[in-house]
């Protein structure tokens, strides 16, 4: 990859950046001769390119989830094989179960609160180490850090911090600040501003990351044309910036959503898996793992499963319909096929 | 890849220098300087904590190191265990990264660049990827990776993560393959390129900064895999670091100093390699957020 | 029902790749070779250095006896070790040696026909030598496992910190353990350490109420119809809510794990932080593994569960658990020859030295000399019955609804009556 390579991409990036957000640059194949013997080349060139990762998703994603919905229909305490078949028995009971509700409560929470957050501190951190300064660079690698920690350190990192008798309260006593400490992990009223907390701290990087990249994108032109008609960094900032990283803003939020309501690692790690539901942080995954390895009900936890996927096709779907559909044509709902 | 390579000429202001902004620089470096302490705040923790001694953090929790001992990091960094947990993570990550970014790119260029019936339906097979985490498929996963007699070997951690790590790889690659110009292509055919020609000479090569993002995140992400590894992998001589720094932390529990020690070491590698590569990844993604 | 009817339509592979898994009751590795060598995998759930040593040597001395059988140990965290066993037992997979907790727990894993039985093959020493101890293993009659350790639970207590706060003798009743609280608390440290973030321990305090609070009859009916009916168990729900309402338990007890690290219950107490805790028999030797100098706490003492007035239970009994290890059920037949091994007198001996715990072997509780255990030991002898941990005794699904129940009573969500909702409905989930 050269430099020059480089800018002919940007400037192509910059010329697709067009009020539809991006058309489709799809090269059709030109109509030729030989057409039977052409379609069947490039049905061999289909098959050989997009085969083997076909096969690959197909055996360890999808076929684990069948697997999955298959064992939701029994009973079954994960020894030996599958046979008190009960129907859908399990998913009523998920549905009417309180904590399994709390948990949907708790995730729906967190989806807001990860948006309504780390959108605007992403969006200013974008701005901000968009501009030329010096060690942008480390910066950026800073902020990144936390996002590149695997969740297991992370955990048993904050679970330190936050104990009662942990570094936070340690140094607010310190500081003459006695007054302030919390029981952060426990207390229902504020556990979920804790977890808010760590996860704002640990994804804000990915958030920041994309927003960049976005910002690369938008053409300098346009800036230039509007600094010199004498508006101001923050006109710009609201009139041009903001409306142009609409396409990334939308990724970004669906990604945020999407992972928020699969939140599990960070949850099981620094609350344990008991504790969470007390204190307002249990998600739905959680929720599967407790309710279905930790009490030996398999079924039962593979029925989970399949509810949380199901919301999260549900969220999926209803936001590509009604948000991202000027953005990507046929991610899940199957745009046109022009 | 020559050093060039890794200063991108792209990295532009937002502001033309002039004009817009006449505001002090002081603001914007107190800003930086609050934000790397907050961020930097808990992993600063986690590292100085491994200088101290397990009494001094019992003692009192936020305090810095009354002498910095060497100790608890140079007993992990002389432990075998810890360098073949390092050999492990490696392997798995390297490999997952590669396979991940060759099926990736292939099914990418077929999905951005052919026409045929049943292109949407497979792209959204592969996005309905997002939607169920590994947490989801765990005990399935469990059963097929043993009926294929992977048990206890990391080729059974890296080919489902591959499977898992697909789905963003394709979301990322499509868009970024799209913007390759039509031109471009027609030009090749002119000079008799078939498509798969294209693919090899031109496709691979201005998809870099793509390849590169994915390659990131895939290896993060395989680097980072714990509950995988913690069902497929059962004998020590295979752990990777997570599952090392779980049966670190339970056996020397009672050794808060060490295991802080073990934890900072085991995240350095994907530091380092993150901020090797931090400036193309914002290129990669420069492709992809466009949509 | 076959898997093939219901998953007509997907495509072949799918198809092929599930009836891979359909027909995974071959049988499992039994590491069998063509010169008559062996290789044994067990898991065992010790993770610190002398456990750990301790089953190495095992392995290493049985080499030496039988010299064609090789036993790999391996370790797995005690909290993982559950999930991981069935995950592995289901697939066929499972280690030929595993720990066995006994109870429910072990009838899942018979009706599954999973375990072998040792009932005929087992050597007169080790059953004679078990004594009763066996019966947390004996299910229907048929004997899956081998004990190696019991458990009886009571108050760990650190006799420096009683004395420092004026207690002169250990309570007896409900009342005097909480005007010893109190008097703790106003000594300045945590009276009573919890690691509720495991649930279980949290739970153990309910077990005991319910142990005063119904009679032995009553906990075994609750065994076999799996429903908690009698109006016992909603009255220890509400003991346990009433001693909770005086804040006994340490500070931040639903986020304290119970054995991991010196800010768990168990490192609490080894530094001296708190003063006490409800724990089973191992207790003594984590604590020793978390104090400052990883040595024995020195003033580390015994009592029972107090007494309650009015309940059903007979005034001295006891809960415990019961260690023990089982066979997969198609583990080589030298899987057996391990068990009996590790039952004779001097390695249940060595097993009592390195855990500091109770050996099951009634011809090996002589080794016992730790003054907080041979307090216990006299206790267990003495008591006139002995329950097993309700949670391995009433099966996992059960048992984890109670344990839930329990931490989301003392977090302050949920009342007694709830407890008996949930292990009545908890069968829902089977």
């Amino acid at each position: 990859m050269t430099p020059t390579n480089d800018s002919v991409v940007q400037t192509q990036v910059a010329k697709a950046e067009s009020a539809q957000g991006g058309g489709d640059a799809v090269a059709s194949p030109s109509p030729a001769r030989g057409h039977a013997r052409r379609r069947w080349a490039l049905r061999t060139e289909i098959a050989f390119l997009a085969g083997p990762a076909l096969l690959v998703f197909l055996t360890f994603v999808i076929l684990p989830v069948i697997i999955a919905a298959y064992y939701g229909f029994f009973s079954w305490s994960g020894y030996g094989p599958a046979t008190d078949f009960v129907g859908l028995r399990n998913y009523v009971v998920i549905l009417q179960d309180e904590a399994f509700q709390a948990a949907l409560r708790h995730n729906a929470i967190i989806v807001v609160l990860s948006l309504v957050i780390q959108g605007p501190i992403a969006l200013g951190l974008a701005l901000l180490l968009n501009r030329k300064m010096r060690f942008q660079s480390g910066l950026r690698v800073l902020i990144f850090a936390p996002y590149v920690i695997s969740e297991v350190v992370v955990g048993t990192g904050w679970s330190l911090i936050l104990a009662s008798n942990g570094a936070l309260n340690g140094l607010l006593d310190k500081l003459g600040l006695a007054g302030l400490q919390q029981d952060w992990l426990s207390n229902p009223s504020l556990a979920i501003w804790t977890l808010m907390a760590i996860i704002t701290w640990k994804y804000i990087g990915f958030a920041v990351i994309l927003f960049l990249a976005g910002l690369q994108g938008i053409p300098e032109e346009i800036l230039e044309a509007a600094a010199i008609d004498g508006a101001s960094y923050w006109q710009i900032q609201r009139r041009i910036t903001l409306p142009l990283m609409g396409p990334t803003l939308r990724i970004w939020a669906f990604l945020s959503i999407i992972g928020s309501l699969q939140l599990f690692d960070l949850v099981y790690i620094v609350w344990g898996q008991y504790v969470a539901e007390t204190a307002g942080t249990s998600t739905m995954a959680t929720y599967m793992v407790s309710s279905g390895r930790n009490a030996g009900s398999y079924g039962y936890g593979n029925a989970v499963a399949v509810v949380i996927f199901l919301i999260s096709l549900a969220v999926a779907l209803l936001y590509q319909r009604f948000v991202l559909r000027r953005d990507t044509e046929g991610a899940v709902t199957g745009g046109n096929d022009n | 890849m020559s050093t060039s390579t890794l200063t991108r000429p792209g990295a532009r202001a937002a502001v033309p220098s002039k004009g817009g902004d006449r505001r002090p620089r002081y603001g914007i470096y107190f800003i930086a300087l609050l934000l790397v302490g907050v961020i930097v705040a808990p992993i600063a923790y986690i590292i100085i904590g491994g200088f101290r001694s397990n009494a001094e953090i019992t003692q009192d929790p936020a305090g810095f190191p009354t002498q910095w001992r060497i100790e608890n990091y140079a007993n992990v960094l002389g432990s075998p265990v810890f360098w073949r947990e390092v050999g492990n993570s490696t392997i798995a990550a390297v490999a997952t990264t590669l396979l991940v970014v060759v099926l990736g790119v292939m099914a990418a260029y077929v999905l951005a660049r052919y026409r045929f019936k049943g292109r949407n339906a497979l792209f959204s097979v592969f996005t309905a990827g997002l939607m169920f985490p590994m947490t989801v498929a765990i005990t399935p996963l469990y059963i097929l990776v043993r009926s294929l007699g992977l048990m206890n070997s990391l080729a059974g951690v890296v080919i489902p993560q591959v499977g898992f790590q697909l789905s963003m790889t394709i979301i990322i690659l499509v868009p970024f393959l799209r913007t390759i110009p039509t031109e471009l292509e027609e030009a090749a055919f002119m000079d008799g390129c078939s498509r798969l020609g294209f693919f090899w000479r031109m496709v691979i090569p201005l998809s870099m900064p793509g390849v590169v993002t994915v390659g990131i995140l895939a290896f993060i992400a395989s680097w980072n895999s714990y509950m995988l590894p913690l069902f497929i992998l059962n004998s020590e001589s295979s752990y990777t670091l997570p599952l090392g720094v779980q049966a670190f932390a339970s056996q020397y529990s009672v050794d808060t100093a060490k295991v802080l020690a073990f934890t900072s070491l085991s995240m350095i590698p994907a530091l380092v390699f993150f901020s090797l590569f931090e400036r193309r990844i914002v290129g990669g993604l420069t492709g992809a957020v466009k949509g | 029902m076959n898997r093939r009817t219901i998953l007509a339509g997907t495509t072949a592979l799918v198809t092929g790749a599930l009836l891979l898994t359909a027909c995974s009751s071959d049988p499992g590795t039994d590491g069998a070779s063509g010169d008559g060598a062996v290789t044994l995998t067990l898991w065992q759930n010790s993770t610190t250095g002398d456990g750990m040593q301790y089953w190495q040597d095992m392995a290493d001395a049985f080499h030496e006896q039988y010299p064609n059988v090789t036993v790999e140990v391996q370790s797995i965290q005690n909290e993982d070790m559950d999930g991981k066993l069935q995950t592995a037992l289901n697939s066929g997979d499972a280690p030929d040696i595993f720990m066995a907790r006994g109870g429910g727990k072990l009838a899942d894993v018979v009706t599954a026909g999973q375990v072998m039985d040792l009932t005929d093959k087992l050597s007169d020493a080790t059953t004679s030598a078990m004594g009763a101890a066996m019966s947390a293993f004996t299910i229907d009659g048929k004997v899956y496992g081998v004990p190696t350790a019991v458990l009886p639970e009571g108050f760990f207590y650190s006799q420096d910190l009683f004395d420092a706060a004026g207690i002169t003798s250990t309570p007896t009743t409900l009342s005097e353990l909480s005007d010893d609280v109190t008097a703790l608390k106003a000594n300045g440290t945590d009276a009573i350490a919890v690691g509720a973030k495991d649930a279980w321990p949290a739970a153990h305090w309910y077990y005991n109420f319910a142990l005063r609070e119904c009679s032995q009859d009553t906990m075994n009916k609750a065994a076999s119809d799996r429903t908690f009916d009698d109006d016992c168990w909603l009255r220890a729900g509400e003991d346990l809510q009433t001693f909770a309402a005086t804040e006994p338990f340490n500070n931040g007890f639903l986020t304290t794990s119970a054995q991991q690290g010196a800010g768990s219950s168990a490192g609490l107490v080894a530094n001296h932080q708190a003063a006490m805790e409800l724990m089973g028999a191992w207790d003594p030797g984590v604590i020793a593994s978390l104090t400052p100098d990883e040595q024995a706490l020195p003033d580390l003492a015994w009592f029972p569960f107090p007494e309650i007035d009015g309940g059903d239970g007979t005034p001295g009994a006891m809960m415990s658990g019961a260690d023990g290890y089982s066979c997969y059920v198609n583990a080589p037949a030298e899987c057996v020859d391990f068990l009996d091994f590790i039952a004779t007198k001097a390695n249940q001996e060595a097993y009592a030295a390195a855990f500091q715990t109770i050996p099951a072997s009634s011809e090996a509780q002589g080794a016992v000399t730790d003054p907080a255990l041979t307090k216990l030991l006299e206790a267990y002898k003495s008591a006139p019955y002995v329950m097993l941990w309700l949670d391995t005794m009433y099966g996992q699904n059960v048992g984890n609804a109670l344990n839930v129940a329990v931490v989301n009573m003392l977090a302050g969500s949920g009342t007694p009556q709830d407890i008996v909702d949930a292990v009545n409905s908890a069968a829902l989930k089977g």
